[in-house]
């Protein structure tokens, strides 16, 4: 037992009187309680406040049902493009040294600094109708900002470096001998790409997908500049909620409120549950 | 460099140096490689016979992984040739040169069971899965893994890990054999007994195989040949009882097993020897310039005690000594010795010895004054002759070899 091995609590019962553990722990749940659990409970609390009969009806309005399916849908295809860019970042990252790499691994990691409403705003001013690149896109039907598509867009943007963060650690992280030996048995770099890093990357994918979908379907500075807001048209879950606030509507806020809420919170137990496998 | 020795026994002459046959399973030719300004590898030749196994030996940073590396085609060479079955492969990547590693951690892939790991080879050259499980069973039979068949590598003890990377490796036919340090992950008992085992899977196969290690008691079990490799330069390649009994250099002599190391001259027919002693010498000593400096090199097991007074029955009597210390090991004693010389006055006094007299691979003498051997004497010899620290004893050999200086 070395000295900087971690006391058990056995250990720390040994203490006669031990003041710091009910005060540490006290402490630190009685933070916890209007940071996270109050507002958190308030949300069902009064959402829940005429009844159940009432909270269904707020959640089953047709554009509170079209905000979660966009919001849903568009995060689904963010998180795809992102896992699949991040795979193939991390993998030259991690695998090739160049000129300018440092660089490129700051740019990559950018969008994680910038605010989401300047994300937003920049989409708009490069796509925007009189845009950088929109100016151009004028002259055809294609029409980017306040779609889908902008909001696809802008999720992606904001969400890159999430899988990428995840991702390219695990595959630093594997031995170089798994890959030599596949090589030396004969397998081209796809086939050890495909049969032996792939496989050992399972849990990196799936909690970098994870992040990137909870990180998406919350998202809102970008999504609101972008997308117009338009209702039934390009309104996810955190813009209907916030423009049911601003028409008065708490209901119809606090009924999308909660579902997030709950989605959000599945999601992230996924994501723990997750890296305490890969910690095997 | 010492090329040719003179040695009393008449059977191993000089070894000469041989250019290796490119047509044997492997053969390197001149490997050379740097790093930077270090000479990591310098002409280093050799070859493994059909059905042969060679071990290469030497300390860490002597440039054996680079070797193996630079076989399998995970490094490029500066210079030299690599051949396998008569083709050059040096200029061709890992994967097609077909060759079979197993590696210090083996690799076993994670994420795949025994059956899996064993099967990717014939799997990644398109043999069908009912082609691919016959093989895979043979293999498992051939390592005695039948029953651990699903599962995982981390479920497995080294020595089963190895013996599926071996499978694995077999799986595909490779033309030779790499293992890199692959024993040294494993407790004493399992290093063993695995060594042997796959020795004899290798004979049967008649597969050509390479180790690469710095145990030379593992080297002397496992190799038909053995490579002494010395920061980047080889300094000998032969069987086990030429490198042993036969070494051409002091590197080799001091570093498979113990050695003592004395200095001696090249005077009037006959090698005198610091301690007032001459050695006959049979052989011709031309290659000798009268008046030379020559290193004399024993092992521990060559030494004869005897009685103080009395000549010891050997042919060879260097002169007296004085124990140091026994120590008792079973089966055999080992000693340290101080050799005495005579002095004009024929008084016995102790020589001071020169710090380039050096006991091989083990104990250096600590105390100032005296050349110290180490002697090795089996259970009966020591107790016909009963010895402890600072008895006087007559010192003989009943073998030893000259080495240039």
């Amino acid at each position: 037992m070395g000295p900087f091995t971690r006391r058990t609590s056995a250990q720390l019962n040994l203490r006669r009187v031990d003041l710091a553990r009910p005060f540490g722990v006290g402490l630190v749940v009685t933070a916890m309680l209007p940071l996270v659990i109050l507002p958190m409970a308030s949300v069902f609390i009064f959402g829940f406040s005429k009844g159940p009969l009432h909270f269904w009806d707020a959640l089953t309005n047709p554009a509170a049902l079209f905000s979660l399916r966009l919001s849903l849908w568009t995060s689904s295809i963010a998180t795809l493009c992102n896992v699949v860019f991040g795979l193939i970042a991390a993998y030259v990252m991690s695998k090739y040294e160049f000129h300018g790499d440092s660089a490129l691994m700051i740019m990559i990691s950018l969008p994680t600094a910038i605010p989401t409403a300047v994300a937003g705003f920049a989409l708009l001013l490069l796509w925007g109708r009189s845009g950088l690149l929109g100016q151009f896109l004028e002259q055809t039907d294609v029409r980017i900002m306040f779609t889908t598509a902008a909001i696809i867009l802008a999720n992606i943007f904001v969400t890159f470096p999430l899988a990428f963060g995840v991702i390219k650690p695990a595959l630093d992280n594997l031995d170089v001998s798994y890959e030599d030996a596949s090589e030396a048995i004969g397998a081209t770099r796809w086939q050890t790409f495909r049969f032996v890093v792939l496989p050992s990357l399972r849990g990196a994918i799936i909690t970098g997908a994870l992040l990137t979908f909870a990180r998406s379907i919350g998202e809102f500075g970008s999504t609101i500049m972008v997308s117009g807001n338009l209702a039934m048209k390009t309104q996810t879950a955190p813009l209907y909620i916030y423009s049911k606030f601003n028409e008065g509507d708490v209901e119809g806020a606090n009924a999308i409120a909660a579902v997030l809420a709950v989605m959000s919170f599945a999601i992230f137990s996924l994501i723990i549950f997750f890296r305490n496998r890969l910690e095997r | 460099m010492a090329r040719q020795v003179m040695s009393i026994l008449p059977e191993n002459l000089s070894v000469v140096e041989r250019e290796p046959d490119p047509h044997a399973p492997l053969c390197v030719r001149r490997l050379t490689k740097r790093f930077g300004d270090e000479q990591i590898l310098d002409d280093v030749s050799f070859s493994v016979e059909e059905g042969e196994s060679l071990a290469l030996l030497g300390h860490s940073g002597s440039g054996k992984s680079t070797t193996l590396r630079l076989i399998v085609g995970l490094e490029a060479l500066d210079g030299g040739e690599i051949y396998l079955h008569g083709r050059r492969v040096e200029h061709l990547r890992a994967r097609d040169r077909n060759v079979g590693v197993i590696f210090q951690n083996y690799a076993l892939f994670p994420r795949m069971n025994v059956v899996q790991n064993i099967g990717f080879g014939l799997r990644i050259r398109g043999v069908r899965r009912k082609k691919r499980a016959e093989v895979v069973e043979r293999m498992l039979s051939l390592v005695g893994l039948g029953d651990q068949r699903d599962k995982y590598p981390w479920q497995l003890s080294g020595g089963q890990q190895q013996r599926v990377a071996i499978a694995r490796a077999l799986a595909y036919e490779p033309d030779v054999l790499l293992f890199d340090e692959s024993f040294s992950a494993l407790d004493p008992q399992t290093r063993v007994s695995l060594r042997r085992e796959i020795r004899a899977l290798l004979r049967r196969l008649r597969v050509p195989a390479l180790f690469i290690t710095h145990d030379q008691e593992e080297a002397m079990e496992l190799g038909d040949q053995i490579a002494i490799l010395n920061r980047g330069r080889l300094e000998q390649v032969g069987t086990p009882d030429e490198v042993y009994n036969d070494p051409q250099t002091e590197f080799v002599a001091t570093f498979l097993g113990a050695a003592n190391v004395i200095g001696g001259r090249a005077q009037g027919g006959a090698i005198s020897i610091d301690l007032d002693r001459t050695l006959p010498v049979v052989g011709s000593l031309r290659q000798y310039v009268e008046g030379q400096d020559v290193k004399v090199v024993f092992r521990p097991e060559d030494v004869v005690l005897g009685a103080p007074s009395g000549l010891v029955e050997t042919p060879y009597h260097i002169g007296r000594g004085e124990v140091v210390e026994t120590s008792f090991a079973g089966a055999s004693e080992s000693l340290m010795v101080r050799l005495l010389t005579k002095g004009q006055s024929g008084m016995l006094q102790r020589l001071a010895a020169p710090a380039r007299y050096q006991t091989g691979a083990l104990q250096r003498s600590e105390t100032p004054g005296g050349i110290v051997i180490k002697v090795l004497r089996t259970k009966w010899d020591a107790r016909r002759l009963r010895l402890k620290a600072g008895d006087l004893v007559s010192v003989g050999l009943k073998t030893f070899k000259v080495l240039r200086d």
